[in-house]
């Protein structure tokens, strides 16, 4: 699905990201952990081609397209750190636009009706400013407007940043759920046990650098190494 | 007598919003006042002037030559300007001011082209007014105001009801995302540049015949300007709002008042709005909320 070799990225003379190397398969959730500035951010960046990059970025066996603007089409969505939901249009509009590079309507009506069959609550809100909701509702429409482009792979940034813990309860079994459709999914998370409570493998990002990777099992065992590289 | 000042007020503000939305579009876009806009509606008098005088062609081709050209003029400062200024990450400052000069050199330019001397559109209209429930009005305001209105009501379609539309609020809200949800910025920014110079030249050509053709057409852009920021910057009902209400409110001054402190009400009545509701009449306050 996703092949990530040797990448590079620099702000400046800041070196975010020294050669990062990892792949996703289909149907699966891979988590990248990794504590404040260790680059994960800018990992999900390169791949979605918003920062310039070195290495190679190969995406359902070709080199994924140069502009961000086609990447939604080609089945890769980014919910993008923050969750970015756009304050001044309403909640559809929202979703609308995360479906902005389909032109199957009825595929795009279905695809509406799932996600709010998957969070009820943005139901309720539909012609309400995206601006007005709290921030789990938003982090909810953030990942349905992601949804909304019926991608192949979401690549899902601190999905758990700022929420209360019942909230990120119930984003994470979602999550699950999605994944559970056939949705490969590459989650960017500090929060690492949560993480990897759902994922199947993950990677460990510090400093720029992969330093450890591994099946969620073999991770979980191995305590110690995750306390020191995520505090 | 009202009505005969009413009418030339929605005639004078649906000229000024033809121009207050394409500074509200391009604000809402790129965060800064395209002090080039007046002169783009000045080029589209010249362009639509000269081919009736000079070309003698019909009006109606014309006309279509002056939006075709002003908004290609309007293509040209974003193509060639204003997207190498962003795409340095200058500082928005520096793009009002690329604006400010392209305003300057097309004025002079025309100046050297054309020469400085006023020109007029011939009588184009088949009579000038005609008597109406016992009111005098002038076949040239209605002329300007169905224009007019056609244009804002066709623009407001566009922008609020169309997915074209979406994708231009979404750019306006969050430029970064609507590029990650599918949206080609570039390209709509194209094509905004494109439908504001349009509307701009459409602008032009009607305060060319209402008045008459000059290179300093452009400076009344400012007026424009003033009530894209009633409305609430970056707004486009917002700033439709506010151009039919400073020109309502320019014309009843000069009416009733004196026709020498209109430009003291307009302008004091910008301050009075920024001092009370800084985000304008239709302004999002929404934003600061998240
Ligand atoms: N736009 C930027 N300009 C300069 N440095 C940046 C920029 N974005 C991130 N960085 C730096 O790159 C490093 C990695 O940041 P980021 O990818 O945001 O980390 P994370 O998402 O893991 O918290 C940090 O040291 C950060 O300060
Ligand atoms: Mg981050």
């Amino acid at each position: 699905m996703l092949s990530v070799t040797d990448v590079h990225v620099s702000y400046g003379g800041i070196r975010a990201l020294r050669g990062a190397t990892l792949h996703v398969k289909p149907g699966e959730i891979v988590a990248v952990l990794g504590a404040n500035g260790a680059g994960k951010t800018t990992l999900l960046k390169a791949i979605s081609g918003m920062v310039p990059c070195t290495g190679e970025i190969l995406f359902k066996g070709a080199k994924r397209p140069s502009s961000t603007y086609r990447l939604a089409g080609c089945g890769l969505c980014h919910v993008p750190e923050g969750r970015r939901i756009l304050a001044n249009l309403t909640v559809l509009e929202n979703l609308q636009l995360g479906a902005f590079s389909r032109t199957d309507k009825r595929g795009v009506a279905e695809d509406l009706e799932r996600v709010l069959t998957l969070f009820p609550r943005l139901r309720e809100r539909l012609g309400q400013y995206g601006g007005l909701l709290s921030g789990g509702e938003q982090q909810m429409l953030a990942i349905s407007r992601g949804l909304m482009g019926r991608p192949d792979l979401l690549m899902l940034d601190e999905p758990s940043l700022g929420l209360a813990p019942i909230i990120v309860k119930q984003i994470f079994d979602i999550i699950r759920e999605i994944s559970s459709f056939g949705t490969a999914i590459l989650l960017v998370e500090q929060n690492a046990f949560k993480a990897l409570s759902i994922c199947g493998r993950a990677y460990i990002l510090s400093v720029g650098e992969i330093v450890k990777t591994g099946a969620r099992e073999e991770l979980l065992d191995n305590q110690t190494l995750i306390q020191g590289y995520l505090g | 007598m009202l009505a005969q000042q009413l009418i030339n007020g929605l005639s004078v503000g649906g000229i000024y919003a033809l121009l207050s939305t394409g500074y509200a579009l391009i604000y809402s876009l790129l965060g800064f006042s395209n002090w080039a806009h007046g002169e783009v509606a000045m080029l589209g008098a010249y362009i639509a002037v000269m081919s009736v005088i000079a070309a003698k062609l019909p009006f109606v081709a014309s006309l279509a030559l002056a939006l075709a050209g002003a908004a290609l003029i309007s293509l040209v400062n974003e193509k060639f300007f204003y997207r190498h200024i962003r795409n340095n990450n200058s500082p928005t400052m520096f793009l009002m001011i690329a604006a400010m000069g392209l305003s300057t050199t097309y004025k002079n330019l025309i100046v050297v082209l054309v020469g400085p001397k006023f020109k007029y559109f011939p009588q184009i209209l088949p009579f000038e007014s005609f008597e109406f429930c016992g009111i005098n009005v002038g076949v040239l305001d209605i002329f300007s105001i169905v224009v007019s209105l056609a244009a804002i009501v066709l623009l407001d379609v566009l922008i609020y009801h169309t997915k074209f539309g979406l994708g231009i609020r979404g750019c306006a809200s969050d430029s970064v995302t609507a590029e990650l949800l599918g949206v080609n910025v570039n390209r709509y920014i194209l094509i905004v540049f494109l439908l504001a110079g349009g509307l701009a030249g459409c602008a032009g050509v009607l305060l060319g015949m209402k008045y008459t053709v000059y290179p300093s057409l452009g400076n009344v852009a400012l007026k424009a300007f003033i009530a894209s920021v009633f409305g609430g910057l970056g707004s486009i009902r917002g700033a439709i709002l506010g151009a039919f209400m400073i020109g309502i409110l320019e014309t009843l001054v000069s009416a009733y008042v004196s026709s020498g402190l209109r430009d003291l009400f307009t302008f004091g009545l910008l301050i009075a709005i920024l001092l009370i509701r800084p985000e304008g009449l239709l302004g999002k306050s929404v934003e600061q909320k998240s």
